[in-house]
């Protein structure tokens, strides 16, 4: 287990953006005006549509994107005047292909190597990798070589690679893409363990689904600027904002739209609430 | 974004573009024979000029023929001022130093073999500037190579900015891992390569694999006797083109060769 440390002193603010822009070479403006706080522990979703700019964003917050202008706070410190391995200590980022990442002949070494670069203590070394092994369930594979494994238990090798440098926010850029159901759920309750244990978690994600079960904060990102920053409830209720940003809401919460008129809230997120109301309502007619 | 140098076509609708592919193949060739033919540097500069006004005429814009040419630039100049270092004939001498004497011809000599170079490379980036990798991969087939070689040709190309892109998020992917690229002495720093040449050569196979599946799913080679969508054909004016350019080639070759007149 993770022990969390959220001491007091550690509360509140790990991730402070202000007033963020990013102009790709070429012209292509990605960000144009954020600003947003991360508090610690916090659980929340980046979603908008493709070429929204949400990747970029998280994409400045470990420092492989260096704003235009604007800034990144990270733990109190300016992000811009630290390398991307300083930065990853705090902020671990998982991208979204995991054979991007995997290049070692066994899952221990693979989840070695993030620690190791960053400096770490032979024990400390060791114990992270421990964490991240069993934090991931990949005890049975430590000795496997990574790319002989499936898509998901690829993945979870590469976000185990990410865990181990034991950062406070873990960013995941698309985690369940190309995942079946019961992979993405098991990956999700393992995040929710660490989450638990006081990590900050930020998906990015065009998955609604995910983000209805899972995220207590959405932010909605349409063209570089941020569209809406609420619970999933409240994200989901306004359906032409979410059009806006190439979104749809999951179907439940489509269907409670179209059940309006019968007596069913709007902001339903899953289907057991869905139910819950059809049969307070006295079922549908 | 990345990546994007790799294909140097730009398209537009000159003269230069619309001619058949075959022939603009044909013209390099001949060009480039040329450029060795000539050793005045007076019909070299002519040549040149000759060029100039092609990619003139393909519309080509000064500043990405600039980017383009930039390292030849930078040959040129290299040539220029290391050619009178190293030839040591001819009189007068300008200057000496020791061993290294500069003498006159020394230095127009340098000048010719930079001018011989910059129609080169000027000549097969007015054929890249100009012909799509497809029409090029069709025109090379249809010249006689073999269609597998012209489909392996053309995929290359194809995938040469994909991969620029791969490069760049794997090596991203592993900096968010705390990798180092550029710390280190050589042997730290190749090694370090490793975490990223790996994936990329993963990738690459699994990339190769897709794609023979799907080329396979289109039943490709399924018929030795394929027939094309787009057939080349020759049009008056492609015929022209080619009788011009044989003729820009075999003049000053039978003046050199037969009436042995400097050129």
């Amino acid at each position: 287990m993770i022990p969390s440390i959220v001491s007091p002193l550690h509360e509140g603010k790990v991730i402070t953006i202000r007033n963020l822009k990013y102009v790709y070479e070429g012209g292509v403006t990605a960000l144009v005006e954020v600003s947003l706080d991360f508090k610690r522990g916090e659980y929340a979703a980046i979603v908008g549509g493709n070429g929204s700019g949400k990747t970029t964003l998280a994409k400045t917050l470990n420092g492989l994107l260096r704003p235009t202008s604007g800034q990144v706070l990270i733990e109190e410190r300016d992000a811009s005047q630290m390398t991307v391995a300083e930065l990853a200590k705090t902020v671990g980022y998982a991208f979204q292909n995991p054979d991007h990442q995997l290049f070692c002949s066994s899952v221990e070494e693979e989840i070695r190597f993030g620690p190791q670069n960053l400096g770490y203590p032979e024990d400390e070394v060791r114990k992270n990798v421990d964490r991240a092994v069993e934090a991931m369930a990949l005890g049975k594979l430590r000795a496997v070589a990574p790319l002989s494994l499936r898509l998901g238990e690829r993945r979870r090798v590469s976000i185990a690679s990410v865990i181990a440098m034991n950062p406070e926010v873990l960013i995941l850029d698309e985690p369940s893409t190309g995942l079946d159901n019961e992979e993405t759920e098991e990956l999700m309750a393992k995040l929710k363990v660490l989450n638990d244990e006081g990590k900050t978690i930020i998906l990015i994600t065009h998955d609604m689904r995910l983000v209805a079960d899972h995220a207590k904060r959405v932010i909605v990102l349409s063209q570089g600027r941020v569209l809406l920053d609420s619970d999933p409830r409240g994200a989901f209720s306004d359906l032409d904002l979410l059009r806006q940003s190439n979104l749809q809401p999951p179907a439940v919460t489509q269907l409670a739209h179209r059940l309006v008129e019968r007596g069913i809230p709007k902001d339903i997120i899953s289907p057991q609430e869905l139910v819950f109301q059809v049969l307070r309502a006295g079922g549908i007619k | 974004m990345t990546g994007g140098f790799v294909d140097l076509f730009t398209p537009a609708d000159t003269f230069l573009h619309r001619l058949d592919p075959r022939v603009k193949i044909i013209a390099v060739l001949l060009l480039s024979v040329l450029a060795f033919i000539l050793s005045n540097l007076d019909s070299l500069l002519l040549l040149l000029g000759f060029i100039f006004l092609l990619l003139f005429l393909a519309r080509a814009t000064l500043s990405r023929t600039l980017f383009a040419l930039k390292f030849v630039v930078r040959f040129m100049v290299l040539i220029v001022v290391l050619w009178p270092l190293f030839d040591p004939s001819g009189t007068p001498v300008l200057a000496e130093l020791g061993p290294v004497k500069i003498t006159e011809p020394a230095i127009w000599r340098g000048v010719t073999s930079a001018v011989r170079v910059g129609c080169l490379a000027t000549v097969w980036y007015i054929l890249m500037f100009t012909t799509s990798q497809r029409d090029l991969v069709r025109a090379l087939v249809k010249l006689g190579l073999r269609f597998d070689y012209g489909l392996t040709l053309a995929i290359s190309l194809r995938f040469l900015p994909t991969f620029g892109v791969l490069i760049e998020s794997i090596k991203d992917a592993q900096r968010a891992r705390g990798l180092e690229l550029s710390k280190g002495g050589l042997v730290r720093r190749s090694k370090n390569y490793v975490a990223v040449l790996v994936p990329t050569i993963v990738s690459a196979l699994r990339t190769a694999d897709t794609l023979s599946l799907a080329l396979q799913s289109r039943a490709y080679g399924a018929r030795a006797d394929r027939t094309y969508l787009r057939e080349l054909s020759m049009r008056p004016a492609d015929y022209v083109a080619l009788t011009v350019l044989v003729a820009l080639l075999v003049l000053p070759a039978v003046a050199k060769f037969l009436l042995h007149v400097q050129i």
